[in-house]
């Protein structure tokens, strides 16, 4: 389960001095939401918006200016170790290791997370069954289409049984029946009891995926509910209406 | 103990690159050792007369002088037949030298007055001036058995025309010469650690993060020190392995091209490289240390490209600087990474006797400055800037 209390962050605007007027790009700011056990909860904003962001002061790569957060009641600026344990984190691009194999590189994560070589070459034996990628397992990762990589990535990010899961992006250049495919998977994630935090910028995917939906614009978060509340509360039918009305204006995306 | 694990991983990872295993095994071990090398002995061969070996030289009208020529046959010089066109001959390198006996030269030695003898050489050629002098060590012998013979035959003791008898004694061990020759090891030991260690430094860090791997592997539960170290690991295995081949490289070319070096001064047996290497290996920490914290400090790879090439200065400074300068071994430049490896390893190459305290001094200022360079590395490691 993530809490989100309040969280802000910003960053030194390149080529700007310290003390100049403007000088902070605010990326997120005052960011609060909650993402519940065995539900899909999708962080759904612009490009620019500061999904990113979010995502990664919730992972523990980058720290709060103010605000706090929890993962699974772990501080992620206090217990950092006890946060990543408890998370699997698949940010925005693969990056996975062209050199190795898809399964070297599970192995690499599982051995780094502590698994026993014996112990994670069944772990990596699982994921690669239970993830479908038989066919270019042993294959090195250089010439991967994105449906592959995204695979070994999501893959990396399972192997150690995180309770909580996030997602950036992962429907990112995947074909339909590779994203049809990703959602099954993310369903039997939530399915087994599982925490699931999933970002994008799609809003028939969001809609479609998602049990619980944080609208974010400019940093800000808009709206929280489920897809049938924001749709009451704006009083439209499609979540693209919804989300032009909660986000206050259509000029949003251009904004940042 | 995820720092192995790291380490293993990078190993593995860059054993399968072309261009790292290339600069590791290939250019620094093998390549420069022959290039410096190779040229060192192919020079040495070419100024050093053997008077052992047989060779011919074209004399005309030889049969003016026999004694000369049965002479130059103990000498191991076989006397043949001069070219028609002498000069034409020797200019193009056709014959070395010419030899050319005039026809009074019998004459003349009878009368003692002074035989004339022309040698025709072309002092362009390398290969002629080296014929050229060894024909005149010959002749200059020849002259002074005639010299003595003469003096004896009117009474004269002959040593009683030697005034003087200079004794050159070279100590300079430390004679530009040498120093030169000295410092080709250390050179190329620590060209060998840098080119050994360079680019899997610059994949495991800017690489990481050029390739968006860094993300994922930052969130994963483990501390960022096992990171830096696991990687620090990997480039000193790198290191260390190109520099052994170096070692062995250098052994075996100067054992199947045994050369003497400034009458023996200079050494590369295998107790002199084994004392070398030893002495060096505190710089194996010390270069992987800053290779790792200067690649992760550029933001892309081809920042830490430029930075590591000119990087690549630093080792061949003391190699020219030491040429024109002489910086003695002291305690004051022994704290010096890379200073103080160059004057210890020349030394070492030198035969010289080295004080315990220099060694003591120069390996404890370079694992000292491996330290700090590492501590700096895992600060940057825990900064959230290493991401962007
Ligand atoms: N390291 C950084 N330095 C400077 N500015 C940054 C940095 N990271 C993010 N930003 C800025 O913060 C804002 C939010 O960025 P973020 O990457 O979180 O957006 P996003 O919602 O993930 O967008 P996208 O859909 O394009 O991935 C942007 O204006 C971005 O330029
Ligand atoms: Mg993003």
């Amino acid at each position: 389960m993530i809490v989100a209390n309040d969280l802000r962050k910003c960053f030194k605007r390149p080529g700007v001095r310290k003390s100049a007027k403007n000088s902070d790009i605010v990326a997120v700011d005052n960011v609060s939401f909650t993402a519940d056990d065995g539900s899909i909860t999708g962080l759904l904003g612009p490009n620019g918006a500061g999904k990113s962001t979010t995502l990664r002061m919730l992972a523990t790569l980058v720290s709060p200016d103010s605000g706090t957060a929890t993962i699974d009641g772990a501080d992620v600026s206090g217990d950092v170790l006890a946060v990543r344990k408890q998370l699997g984190f698949m940010p925005h691009n693969a990056g996975i290791y062209p050199r190795l194999s898809a399964r070297e590189n599970i192995h690499y994560y599982a051995r780094l997370c502590g698994l026993g070589k014996q112990q994670a070459q069944e772990r990596v034996g699982q994921l690669i069954e239970q993830l479908d990628m038989k066919g270019f397992a042993d294959r090195r990762a250089a010439g991967f289409s994105q449906g592959q990589k995204t695979k070994v990535a999501l893959g990396r990010a399972l192997v150690h049984r995180p309770q909580t899961i996030m997602l950036d992006e992962p429907t990112n250049g995947l074909d339909v029946m590779a994203t049809r495919g990703l959602r099954e998977i993310i369903r039997q994630l939530a399915g087994d009891g599982h925490c699931i935090l999933f970002s994008s910028h799609i809003m028939q995917e969001v809609a479609a995926l998602c049990d619980h939906i944080a609208i974010i614009s400019a940093g800000r978060i808009a709206m929280e509910d489920t897809l049938q509340g924001i749709l009451t509360r704006t009083d439209q039918t499609d979540l693209e209406d919804a989300f032009v009305q909660a986000t206050g204006s259509a000029t949003t995306e251009q904004d940042v | 103990m995820s720092f192995l694990v790291v380490m293993v991983k990078e190993i593995v990872d860059n054993l399968r690159d072309r261009q790292t295993l290339f600069y590791a095994l290939l250019f620094g071990p093998v390549l420069l050792p022959l290039i410096l090398g190779g040229s060192l002995v192919a020079s040495f061969k070419q100024l050093s007369i053997d008077f052992d070996e047989v060779s011919t030289l074209s004399v005309v009208n030889a049969s003016s002088a026999p004694n000369l020529v049965d002479f130059l046959y103990s000498n191991n010089i076989d006397v043949v037949d001069a070219p028609d066109d002498i000069d034409q001959s020797v200019r193009y390198g056709d014959t070395l030298v010419v030899l050319e006996i005039p026809e009074d030269f019998s004459e003349a030695l009878r009368n003692a007055s002074p035989a004339p003898l022309t040698l025709h050489v072309n002092s362009a050629d390398k290969k002629s001036s080296k014929a050229s002098r060894r024909v005149r060590t010959i002749l200059n012998v020849y002259e002074q058995t005639i010299n003595s013979l003469r003096l004896q035959h009117r009474g004269i003791d002959p040593a009683t025309f030697n005034a003087l008898q200079v004794i050159e004694n070279d100590v300079s061990s430390e004679g530009a010469n040498g120093q030169l020759l000295a410092s080709i090891l250390p050179f190329l030991f620590i060209m060998s650690m840098v080119m050994g260690g360079y680019y899997l430094a610059i994949d495991t860090t800017a690489g990481e993060r050029e390739r968006q791997s860094l993300e994922p592997l930052l969130s994963l539960p483990l501390s960022r020190a096992a990171i830096v170290f696991g990687k620090y690991g990997a480039t000193l295995a790198f290191v260390t392995l190109s520099s052994l081949l170096t070692a062995i490289s250098v052994y075996t070319l100067f054992r199947v091209f045994p050369i003497e070096l400034l009458n023996g001064q200079i050494r590369f047996d295998g107790a002199t490289v084994t004392r070398a290497f030893l002495l060096a290996s505190p710089l194996l920490f010390f270069i992987s240390a800053l290779l790792i914290t200067v690649s992760a400090i550029t933001r892309s790879t081809k920042e830490a490209q430029t930075y590591l090439g000119l990087m690549m200065i630093i080792p061949m400074a003391p190699f020219f600087v030491l040429q024109f300068l002489t910086v003695r071994s002291t305690s004051a430049t022994m704290p010096y990474p890379m200073l103080s490896q160059y004057q210890l390893l020349e030394s070492a190459v030198l035969g010289n006797k080295i004080p315990w305290h220099h060694i003591a001094l120069s390996a404890t200022g370079t694992l000292l400055g491996t330290a700090l360079l590492l501590a700096l590395a895992s600060w940057l490691y825990r900064r959230e800037r290493i991401l962007s």
